[in-house]
């Protein structure tokens, strides 16, 4: 039975999803902030303990055979040792992948999650536009679905049952069985949240770029997308290219006369990768 | 018959000692490069050591084609297949969708 889903619905329901990581909010916070110290971003990551400990861990494995030979103990030493970028980018990304866990999604929405974040990154390098948000909204583009999954389980395994066997495109479908898609959840949900507005905006329009064309983050999340599921990164059955806006190729400087073997090559080895240490 | 070589990106953890760097690798923190090696570069462990404590996580290395002409051809038809099932709601009339599975089918074929 197809249901009607309002904002009101989905921000009353998503009250019972896990607790938001509240870190994700404080380190976007500090990109835009010069001032921001190290000690501020240790101070955010120390709040939770599991999050504290997969960074340690995390960093551990970097610096595997550094001459210092020393395993780092805390978040203090590894800041130190890795740098903050990295550091910024370990926290966000291990603090996505525990929200994913406790929200009892399947790896594979985790794995096109973390590929759609690593693509964004690599195409705001091949381009030169910034990417200083393009990891969380590669990470949170799809969270529209996650709330689906999780409180209408049984019409999002038939949203995805249609798709797979069909040429229809999902967000059609989505509309038939929920009277919405899941963009516009996710933008609801991350305006929720509080993340900045560049990020609801991504991730609001992500499918279709064309109405916010000079919001490059929105841009990059959509190209980004559409090169990870024609890469196949994910291999799932009902993998499909969506519609791809050409006008946002254009808006990001995508020149197809690049080379462009490199950069799906670079797309996919770093996706195997993050995948297997943020699993 | 002389064997062609070709270039493999791969993540971190698949390098082995020995393999040929493809192109030249560059690590750089902030903008300023720490490590480099050139193209043609006969991997170390050292060097991969190096590279992990870098945080590099891909390199692009060359790799001999040990395919015969036969299992390249099957591999290439089978990718195309995989690709036309994830396009198979696309119109590859429209000119971005066609130049995105050209390229997608032209690094199948790498």
């Amino acid at each position: 039975m197809p249901v009607q889903l309002t904002e009101a619905e989905i921000n009353e329901r998503a009250i019972n999803l896990p607790a938001f990581p509240r870190v994700v909010n404080d380190i976007l916070e500090t990109l835009e902030d010069d001032n921001a110290t190290l000690g501020a971003l240790v101070q955010f990551v120390e709040r939770d303990p599991v999050i504290t400990a997969r960074i340690v861990s995390i960093a551990n494995s970097a610096s595997m055979g550094s001459r210092h030979g020393s395993q780092l103990r805390d978040v203090n030493m590894a800041v130190s040792r890795i740098g903050l970028a990295r550091v910024k980018e370990i926290v966000l990304t291990v603090s996505m992948a525990e929200f994913a866990h406790k929200s009892q999604v399947a790896s594979s929405f985790w794995e096109h999650s973390v590929a759609v974040a690593v693509s964004a990154q690599e195409l705001a390098r091949f381009t030169h536009v910034s990417s200083d948000y393009a990891l969380v909204a590669g990470l949170l583009h799809d969270i529209g679905k996650l709330w689906m999954a999780r409180f209408y389980p049984l019409e999002f395994q038939m949203v995805r049952s249609t798709v797979d066997c069909s040429e229809r495109g999902i967000l059609d479908v989505e509309r038939q069985y929920f009277g919405m898609d899941h963009c516009e959840i996710s933008g609801i949900l991350a305006n929720r949240w509080g993340l900045p507005a560049p990020v609801v905006s991504a991730v609001r329009h992500h499918h279709d770029p064309s109405p916010v064309l000079s919001e490059k983050l929105v841009d990059l999340t959509h190209v980004a997308e559409v090169f990870c599921n024609a890469l196949d990164l994910t291999g799932s059955e009902g993998n499909q290219v969506p519609s791809f806006c050409e006008a946002a190729c254009i808006a990001i400087g995508f020149d197809w006369n690049q080379d462009i073997n490199s950069l799906f090559g670079k797309i996919q080895a770093r996706t195997e990768h993050a995948c297997a240490v943020f699993r | 018959m002389v064997m062609e070589s070709r270039l493999r990106y791969l993540p971190i953890s698949e390098v082995k000692e020995g393999m040929v760097l493809g192109v030249p690798l560059v690590l750089s923190e902030h903008g300023v490069s720490n490590f480099s090696l050139p193209a043609g570069h006969a991997l170390t462990e050292t060097n991969i050591r190096q590279m992990a404590v870098r945080h590099a996580e891909f390199v692009c290395v060359q790799v001999l084609d040990e395919r015969s002409e036969a299992e390249r051809l099957a591999e290439y038809a089978a990718a195309e297949a995989r690709l036309k099932h994830v396009f198979r709601g696309s119109n590859l009339e429209d000119p971005a969708i066609s130049r995105l599975y050209e390229a997608v089918l032209a690094f199948r074929r790498t």
